[in-house]
């Protein structure tokens, strides 16, 4: 018998993320490593940390050997312990049938068991798109305050974006009236952030309602919160002020990456009382040569330069030779830049080989991606934007 | 290495290395930018296949056990065996201090009898290696000797009036040895790790305590090799070892790891050294950073100069900050127009602006801990 728990945390990390083309071809969306040391996921589940949660599940589907293999026991972030912690959930059999998860609803609705092991009062649904720092614990406490049966954390969009979000119209005590999926003309800017606490027992109500209902999409935005809507339940709005970029696609990826490089960090990194764990690769710190340049740039653990590094970010392990030029670029952990190449707005995955000479993405124009693994010959050209992975032919 | 087991002794003498030994081991010295002397020893161990790993703590030891902990960061906290940190205690024959190894080992005869495993690695702290264990124990098995010796010929280890010097035939046996020598004339100096069988040992510890004896080296090793009452062979450590007692060694320990060619001899992909992890970010260098071969870790901002220098975690070079020659531990700072040369900066100390300090090279200043210049 497992003690109770007053939150459960239960993070969809199940999609292929198909928006961030060859960096998820291996990999699942919230194993993309970000920011010189850390993968997406780091920031929920720390996050969950920080916020005093220590009971998550981690739905997974696609691609997730890398993900599990990531997430082991939990220790980085602090969740090995006995009496509740990290768990990945990948669907399973169950009697006769067995399926895929068809829908973010139904994906908890397939852990049920998982959620009721724990008797929590309040369930916590995140996603891993997002990098932002939220203490969870504080809007939990807003959700309990207001009596609410699910609470939903909501950003300000500029208004001419506001259309392409799930927008929240609110009344004057955060009482969310209406929900309206990409609005063409939008009533409020308030975004919903795919961040939502709901009271268990509601939630338990309508996942099996929406289970049963044929017709259903099961998906939390397009049929959970219009229900609950429907029903008059008492659904309220939590504001978040904070940084939180959505790092769904190449661009957004990028710049999410580069945002860190701006003074002052649009998201503290250096809070101590808020730290963003990652698992450790276990390696020296990096080494600058004689000769090397480095401007602008966030470098970790077991990297080499000896190049010319501006206004980039290095992750662990990278090499840059003597002469080589990187600008404006991410690198991730592993990868080689030979001597004398170029590579500017560019995202070099995980132990991929750029050749000496080879000259990468250009000055403007779209990100140049090169996959994981692959090896770039010396003294190619890859253009603005083109995304190379093994099949591509130089 | 599942019967094979592993003892560090920490005790080791730290007056040549002034303020910096002051709150801490030379075990928890921090070096190299992220790392304590005691994780290559224990990393090695643990790289070997050695699970059950006690360190004997002496004084100071706070430090010690604050970044060993559970020994997780080294996988040593698992239900059977794993790490024991094994402080003095007061006992009837033991009032805290130990005289010397062999009193070390006998205060702590429970862990010995308590193991299961039938040999034992022992390991001084004072010098840093990353050495494959495992081959060592195998040698020692191979040649059936009662004790082998792990020593290395390196020239860079001998030391006047203290070490412990061995001459070692071709087939490996130990022909002479001299403990703590004016001048060593044994080619090779013994690294204070050897291998025996755990019975043995504890059977010597007692026989030579309860004749009032301390040292290992001079009252047990050496009167077996003089009158070859026992097989006591050596095994040579093919890699470098830095040993680590006064300021000088430790500063040229950490200029020597600027060295690529060392470096990555001491930090090999297939023998990783681990340490605890402080989850910081990524180090960021400003527009206006010029750094030359220098070792910078997480968590440092560096907008200044650093030339051929070892920067921890956490550590702020400010713009117009020049840094040449120093090792600055976690989180110290350096100011807007200070210069400093051949310093080392214990933890959390700051240089304020346009302070100068420059230190001769075959004597670095020490900045203690805290302390802000």
């Amino acid at each position: 018998m497992l003690r109770k728990k007053t939150c459960v945390a239960m993070l969809l990390a199940g999609g292929q993320g198909s928006r961030l083309g060859i960096l998820t071809k291996n990999v699942a969306k919230p194993a993309v490593p970000y920011g010189g040391k850390y993968r997406i996921i780091d920031f929920p589940l720390s996050n969950c940390t920080n916020s005093g949660i220590d009971t998550v599940g981690v739905l997974t589907q696609y691609q997730p050997l890398e993900l599990n293999a990531y997430i082991g026991s939990g220790a980085p972030w602090d969740l090995d312990i006995s009496n509740g912690g990290v768990f990945v959930l990948p669907p399973y059999q169950k009697g006769k049938s067995g399926e895929w998860y068809r829908g973010t609803a139904n994906a908890i609705y397939q852990n049920i068991a998982f959620i009721q092991q724990y008797n929590p009062d309040y369930v916590l649904i995140l996603s891993g798109d997002h990098i932002y720092k939220m203490d969870y614990n504080a809007m939990l406490n807003f959700h309990i305050r207001h009596g609410a049966d699910a609470t939903i954390a909501v950003r300000e969009v500029p208004w001419d974006e506001a259309s392409r979000f799930g927008i929240m119209n609110t009344d004057s005590e955060d009482r969310i009236i209406e929900f309206e999926e990409k609005p063409k003309k939008p009533k409020s800017n308030k975004a919903s952030m795919g961040v939502y606490i709901f009271t268990w027992e509601k939630l338990y109500k309508y996942l099996t309602e929406d289970e049963a209902d044929k017709s259903s999409s099961n998906d939390f935005g397009k049929n959970i919160i219009p229900n609950m809507l429907r029903d008059k339940q008492v659904l309220v709005a939590y504001d978040f002020n904070g940084y939180w970029k959505d790092v769904g696609t190449i661009e957004s990826l990028w710049e999410a990456n580069m945002d860190l490089l701006e003074n002052p960090m649009p998201i503290d990194m250096h809070d101590k009382k808020w730290r963003i764990f990652a698992k450790n690769p276990g390696m020296p710190p990096h080494y600058i040569a004689k000769g090397a340049t480095v401007a602008d740039t966030l470098i970790t653990e077991g990297c080499e330069v000896y190049g010319n590094v501006n206004h980039s970010i290095l992750f662990a392990g990278v090499i840059i030779e003597e002469g080589a030029n990187v600008e404006s670029s991410v690198i991730m952990p592993g990868s080689v830049i030979r001597r004398g190449a170029v590579v500017r707005r560019s995202i070099v995955a995980e132990n991929a080989t750029v050749g000496a000479g080879a000259i990468i993405g250009e000055e403007e124009g779209n990100i140049a991606v090169i996959g994981q693994g692959v090896t770039v010959p010396a003294g190619v050209s890859v253009p603005a934007g083109q995304q190379v992975d093994e099949a591509y032919t130089f | 290495m599942k019967d094979v087991m592993g003892l560090i002794y920490t005790g080791e003498n730290d007056a040549r290395l002034r303020e910096l030994t002051i709150t801490r081991a030379i075990a928890a010295m921090p070096v190299a930018g992220r790392y304590r002397v005691i994780d290559f020893l224990v990393s090695s161990l643990v790289n070997s296949g050695i699970k059950n790993i006690g360190v004997i703590t002496q004084k100071n030891y706070h430090s010690l056990m604050d970044h060993l902990g559970s020994g997780k960061e080294w996988d040593l906290h698992g239900k059977h065996d794993g790490l024991h940190i094994l402080p003095p205690f007061l006992t009837r024959e033991n009032v805290g201090l130990y005289p010397g190894l062999l009193d070390a080992l006998r205060s702590n005869s429970n862990f010995l009898i308590r193991s299961k495993q039938e040999t034992l690695v022992l390991s001084n702290s004072g010098i840093i290696y990353n050495a494959k264990i495992d081959e060592l124990v195998r040698f020692y098995k191979d040649t059936g000797a009662d004790i082998t010796l792990l020593y290395t010929p390196d020239p860079s280890m001998r030391r006047d009036e203290y070490g412990t010097y061995i001459s070692v035939a071709e087939n490996g046996d130990v022909t002479d040895m001299e403990v703590e020598p004016t001048h060593p004339t044994c080619p090779n100096c013994y690294m204070q790790v050897l291998v025996i069988k755990r019975e043995l040992l504890r059977d010597l510890v007692d026989k030579a305590v309860s004749h009032g004896l301390h040292s290992l080296d001079r009252d047990i090793l050496l009167q077996m090799i003089r009158n070859k009452t026992a097989k006591v062979n050596a095994y040579e450590y093919k890699g470098k070892a830095w040993q680590i007692d006064s300021v000088q060694s430790f500063f040229r320990f950490n200029m020597e790891v600027l060295d690529s060619k060392l470096r990555k001899g001491l930090f090999r992909d297939d023998m990783p050294v681990y340490t605890k992890v402080r989850d910081e970010m990524p180090a960021y260098y400003g527009d206006s950073a010029t750094v030359v071969n220098s070792l910078v870790a997480d968590g440092c901002q560096v907008e200044g100069r650093v030339e051929n220098s070892v920067l921890f975690r956490g550590v702020k070079i400010a713009a117009g900050a020049f840094v040449k020659n120093c090792i600055i531990m976690q989180d110290g700072q350096v100011h807007e127009g200070a210069y400093i040369e051949n310093c080392i900066l214990d933890k959390q100390a700051i240089i304020k602006r346009n302070a100068r300090l420059i230190g001769p090279e075959a004597y670095p200043i020490v900045i203690g801990k805290d302390v802000i210049i």
